[in-house]
């Protein structure tokens, strides 16, 4: 898991099956100091309700996110898995 | 799954048995500051199976690794990238700029 900003929202209407009807967050990871930024921004899938400027806990867990989407072929790795409080 | 700009097309002669008739496009990954506009995209581009359609110029969700596999389950493809999304907006908060 990683904690990261979340920087922007995307949306997008031609997408994998498995991917309707979820809210796609632009989060920017960031390093164990909590400031400099680590990597490109990534889209995870948000089922909390983190907004911009939050500090969302993300995680690459692949297996969690297919059951999170209920499916076993989505193509999503990141998702939402909390949000951090300061 | 990270953004990415469709910068190319490729199209392959001699393929995998499970590739043939599958589509290609050529896409680079963005960084925050391409995304805000403040650097020119200077990533290495990479070769991402597309099955949307996806059109010269517009931003996908590049999805790589394991998940790429995926949505072929049960079968096997050797795709490690792959266009979840033609992403039509990505507002991005600019105050947030760190």
């Amino acid at each position: 898991m990683q904690v990261g900003l979340v920087i922007g929202t995307a949306t997008a209407t031609i997408k994998h099956p498995s991917m309707n009807g979820w809210k796609l967050l632009v989060v920017q990871p960031y390093q164990s100091d909590g400031r400099t930024p680590d990597g490109e921004p990534v889209l995870a899938v948000d089922s909390l309700g983190a907004g911009c400027g939050d500090r969302a806990l993300i995680t690459s867990d692949g297996k969690g996110t297919r059951t999170l989407l209920k499916s076993d072929t989505t193509p999503v790795r990141w998702s939402v898995m909390g949000i951090a409080d300061e | 799954m990270r953004i990415g700009e469709v910068i190319g097309t490729v199209t392959l002669n001699r393929s995998h048995p499970s590739l043939v008739g599958a589509s290609f496009k050529l896409a680079v990954p963005l960084t925050l500051s391409n995304l805000s506009g403040a650097a020119p995209i200077l990533g290495e581009e990479l070769v991402v199976y597309d099955a949307l359609g996806t059109g010269i110029g517009s931003r996908i969700a590049i999805s790589e690794g394991g998940e790429a596999a995926q949505p072929f389950r049960p079968d096997m493809k050797p795709v490690d990238a792959y266009n979840a999304a033609i992403l039509d907006q990505i507002n991005l908060d600019d105050s947030l700029n760190t």
